[in-house]
């Protein structure tokens, strides 16, 4: 009995010391801006070189500002647990799946009104909720197709492919004539078949409404004919066709560069972020960086066009417990202005009126025409990503990619058509719970 | 000698020969990749032998740009200290429950064990909070505290030996007036070195290379651990694998030298040099 | 305390030693147990604000669709896998503890894959998996070409190199726990054995196999509770692709990828059931063949 007693005891302390300490993180207040500011990023890769530099560059302007990072390797995953307390840093990229902009004013300050800073970025309508802005672009992305120029040249590939089936041909074309792997689809790594796929998806609607607009509102997206079934049939048919590499499961996402640069790989679907470290892997082979072309994604639209879907990568937002909002604010918008990292990562920036990359200028010369997607009805924020949740067929991630994959492999015991179905199904199911007309 | 025997012996051998051929191949492959130079990784078989293997630049950015130095310092106090604590925490509870016999211990030792059977992964949401609203966020404390937790593993290695310690022990210490406490400090304590030991080991190896709580907990740049170090060659869009495996070597070789240190007091059993 | 009377001190001792281990044990434990249990009955994606409860509806979506629970099929392979494990970890401990050459070599090698850390496992697997990787080369070198597969693309052959990974990593740690234990008993009874003329395989099963009863129970409960919750190693390489995926991979997807936590914890909420009954039905079998209370 008395072991119990005590045993009741320790919990209930507990619970004090708790409720004490919840109590004294309340009491400490913001009333002074302190001059030290966390920012929080998942580019693991740049915090100790590049982004110390831009460091640098910000101190010649505000010197008593000192800036530290924390880097996260599972951005997404490891934010949110932190989101659920104060401690997410002053200055952070904010988190993008299943994250609808309605929660943004419970964890983000506004960084202006819509009409004020529409003037001055782009890609703000991302981040906007009751006229507010959240969240400023660190880049944008085109998104486009991957290829070695001296593979095609060697392939005799003259045209660039301007449908899937043209694409096909060019791939089967460069696997009878060369000895590159005609596509390698990056299958181990996962992400490649994420949101690099479902990026592209806009590019064959040519439509600025028909995320926001057309997707919630069908019953099936994966219908025939219709972008998201274009799309999976294209990945269907080279896995089927043996157009990919001869073991997806092995394949590896670091050694792929290199691999590109020597022709060994001769085309990958990715956003236009990856140019450039294709671009450094070949140099650092000794090799022309020259070879690394960017293609628009292979399909044109009824009205004859080709088109490329421009949209942002992370964007940038001050956290709303921050004790240095005036400091982080200056420092976002140093990044933004400022910086150049747009530039460095030959994409496109968030101030209105920068020069374009070289890259992407290659695509206008092609008379590629580049759109934004259009944000959602005011009362049907989110609405996308809830529909998405509830059927668990994750647009964004690369679940239903790599099924496809693995059923054109013939290690599932279904067809192309019975995958389509099943998503089919399942958006509609997810439609007729949540009660969307 | 017979030759069933014979036949015996040298399948005994084959055996432990197999097995650590088995255990040290694939080990090979990283030792051999952090000597290329990263066109050299990119471009050569894994299982080539590098160009130069006095080719130490990857040791010394993944030293100097990991900050290891640092990552060794921290992680350093966190092992002294945790495993104190855990070492402390376990021979207690094990003193306590193969010494006694008290209401409740039944039950004491299903909840050590319910504790380590819950997927951690899925609670880490609600564990951030309790953490953070005790204000170890972002402090040292944070790992150390959740290190020293529950280790059904440790308290059932402890009274396995104190199990194997003579009751006669204790009376005879009792009849001579001493207390449980120095019972437990000056009887018990030093017999089960070698358990100590091993535990020491074990949960000072999985804290050493445990990089979850230290990412999500501490991710101040001056805390950095060793483990996580690794990390800060592995990029959304980049890892320098030939970099990230010197640090995976540098990263071994203290475990491995307090290893072969350790590893004798494992082995001399304990019975060995204790009172018969 | 000396002047304490011995039943005294033994209370106070019991609650003194008890009292910071099960303080922590409750708030690292058992309190994030109990807001697991909470949010299994939220709509919520683990970070909005508004939170909605809705009951045992997050149990009913689970149990109205049985393809939550296919993936145990998965976990077959690690339940043979760390049968395979303990069988080897306990066979190398006890010829190890026995009279051989080079035993504290071989002793630090059969250990050392423990001493490496997830990622480097992952990277080093990539590589040993790979065609003409480590494992390919290894059996042209002893002219075995003909066994050579698709070892991760193959379904055959994908869960069956996870769980040879699992068993490399984490024999290890078997194998020092049960020479741990082995050398605990006490070296009078083998000498005793040895004068009445016993051989190594009755040493083993009369003498080791009784005194190490408690350890090897408790590495059985947790092994089988592992196989049911394997989660590293698929995850890692395979980020659950190609039919790799277990059941807390599918709870960490639903939670992360599918945002919703309360889904997610109901799913760990029916994983923890499952492995209390497993270990219990466990601990029934060990208790009914003479095992002690432990």
């Amino acid at each position: 009995m008395k072991i119990k007693r005590k045993f009741l005891a320790i919990i209930t302390l507990l619970a004090l010391v708790q409720t004490f300490s919840f109590s004294a993180a309340n009491k400490e207040d913001a009333a002074t801006d302190t001059k030290e500011i966390t920012v929080i990023t998942h580019r693991t890769d740049l915090v100790d070189n590049l982004f110390q530099e831009y460091v640098k560059e910000f101190n010649k302007k505000y010197p008593d500002i000192k800036v530290n990072f924390e880097a996260i390797t599972d951005y997404e995953g490891e934010i949110k647990i932190r989101m659920n307390t104060e401690q997410y840093g002053d200055v952070l990229s904010i988190p993008k799946e299943n994250f609808p902009v309605s929660d943004y004013p419970d964890f983000f300050i506004p960084l202006g009104s819509k009409t004020e800073m529409e003037a001055k970025y782009e890609f703000i309508s991302d981040t906007e909720y009751n006229g507010n802005i959240y969240g400023i672009s660190t880049v944008g992305n085109a998104q486009g197709v991957l290829y070695n120029k001296e593979v095609f040249k060697k392939a005799g590939i003259t045209k660039m492919p301007s449908t899937p089936d043209e694409f096909l041909n060019a791939l089967a074309t460069i696997k009878e004539k060369t000895d590159a792997i005609p596509f390698y689809t990056n299958y181990a790594a996962g992400w490649t078949l994420g949101g690099q796929w479902e990026a592209q998806a806009p590019n064959l609607a040519g439509d600025p409404k028909w995320s926001n607009y057309t997707v919630p509102h069908e019953d099936t997206p994966w219908a025939e004919g219709k972008p998201y079934y274009v799309m999976a049939k294209l990945l269907w048919d080279m896995v089927s066709m043996d157009l990919i590499e001869d073991d997806p499961t092995t394949t590896d996402w670091e050694a792929c560069k290199g691999m590109i640069a020597k022709g060994e790989i001769a085309t990958m679907l990715l956003g236009s972020w990856s140019i450039i470290q294709m671009q450094q892997a070949a140099e650092t082979l000794g090799i022309d960086p020259g070879v690394i072309g960017y293609m628009p994604f292979p399909y044109t639209n009824k009205d004859g066009n080709m088109y490329a879907n421009v949209g942002s990568d992370y964007q940038l937002g001050i956290n709303i417990h921050s004790k240095a909002k005036n400091s982080a604010r200056l420092w976002v918008d140093w990044f933004t202005n400022e910086s150049g990292f747009a530039q460095h990562e030959s994409g496109i920036p968030a101030l209105k009126g920068s020069k374009y990359p070289s890259a992407l200028i290659a695509f206008q010369d092609l008379g590629v025409k580049f759109f934004q997607n259009e944000p959602s009805p005011a009362d049907e924020v989110g609405l996308l990503d809830e529909i998405d949740a509830e059927a668990e067929v994750g647009r964004w991630s690369e679940n239903y990619r790599m099924r496809i994959v693995e059923a054109a492999i013939g290690n599932r015991n279904e067809t192309f058509q019975d995958i389509m179905t099943d998503l089919n199904t399942k958006w509609t199911k997810a439609r007729k719970t949540l009660g969307v007309k | 000698m017979k030759i069933h025997s014979r036949i015996l012996s040298f399948l005994k051998y084959l055996s432990v020969i197999t097995g650590s051929l088995i255990a040290t191949v694939p080990i090979l492959v990283v030792f051999i990749a952090s000597f290329k130079s990263d066109s050299e990784f990119l471009d050569t078989n894994a299982l080539k032998l590098p160009e130069n293997f006095l080719n130490f630049k990857n040791y010394i950015t993944a030293f100097i740009d990991g900050r290891m130095m640092i990552g060794f310092i921290n992680t350093t106090l966190i092992l002294v200290i945790s495993l104190t604590g855990a070492i402390l925490i376990g021979t207690m509870v094990a003193y306590v429950i193969s010494r006694f016999d008290f209401k409740f211990k039944k039950v004491i030792l299903a909840a050590f064990l319910l504790a380590t059977l819950i997927p951690g992964v899925t609670t880490q949401v609600a564990t951030f909070q309790i953490v953070e609203s005790l204000g170890l966020f972002n402090t040292r404390l944070a790992a150390i505290i959740l290190y020293l937790g529950t280790d059904i593993i440790a308290i059932y290695i402890f009274i396995q030996f104190m199990e194997g310690i003579s009751i006669s022990l204790d009376e005879a210490a009792m009849l001579e007036g001493a207390s449980y406490i120095r019972i437990y400090g000056t009887i018990i304590l030093p017999l089960v070195k070698p358990a100590i030991v091993t535990v020491m080991i074990i949960k000072g190896i999985s804290i050493y290379n445990d990089f979850y709580i230290p990412f999500l907990y501490m991710p101040k740049k001056s805390l950095q651990v060793v483990s996580t170090s690794l990390f800060k060659f592995i990029g959304p869009y980049g890892s320098n694998w030939e970099i990230i495996s010197a640090a995976i070597i540098i990263a071994i070789i203290p475990t491995l030298i307090i290893f072969l240190f350790l590893q004798k007091y494992i082995y001399n059993g304990f019975t060995a040099g204790s009172v018969k | 305390m000396k002047n304490l009377n011995y039943s005294a001190q033994r209370r106070i001792l019991i609650i003194c030693f008890l009292f910071v281990p099960i303080v922590l044990l409750c708030t690292f434990s058992f309190l994030p147990l109990g807001n697991m249990i909470y949010y299994s009955t939220l709509k919520w994606n683990g970070l909005s604000k508004h939170k909605v409860f809705i009951g045992f509806a997050n149990y009913a979506r689970l149990f109205s669709d049985s393809e939550y629970f296919s993936v145990f099929k998965v976990s077959l392979y690690y339940l043979a896998g760390s049968v395979i494990q303990l069988a080897l970890a306990l066979f190398f401990a006890t010829i190890l503890s026995f009279k051989i050459r080079g035993k504290n070599l071989f002793k630090g090698i059969l250990f050392f894959p423990y001493l490496l850390n997830g990622v480097a496992i992952a990277f080093i697997f990539l590589f040993y998996f790979k065609g003409n990787g480590t494992l390919d080369s290894f059996l042209k070198f002893f002219g075995l070409e003909g066994l050579i597969q698709y070892w991760l693309k193959d379904v055959r052959w994908v869960n069956i190199s996870m769980v040879f990974t699992s068993i490399w990593r984490y024999m290890g740690f078997n194998f020092i726990v049960f020479l741990g234990a082995i050398q605990s008993i006490d070296s009078q009874i083998f000498e005793a054995a040895d004068i009445d003329g016993a051989n190594k395989w009755h040493k083993f099963i009369y003498i080791i196999l009784p005194s190490i009863k408690n350890i090897l129970e408790l590495n059985l409960i947790l092994s089988v509770s592992g196989a049911i919750s394997a989660f590293e190693i698929p995850y890692v390489m395979m980020g659950g692709s190609n039919g790799t995926r277990t059941f807390v991979i599918q709870t960490v997807q639903t939670a992360f990828v599918n945002g919703k936590l309360g889904l997610a914890s109901a799913m760990a909420v029916v994983l923890l059931v499952i492995v209390l009954f497993v270990t219990i039905i466990q601990k029934i079998y060990f208790k009914h063949n003479g095992g002690n209370e432990l």
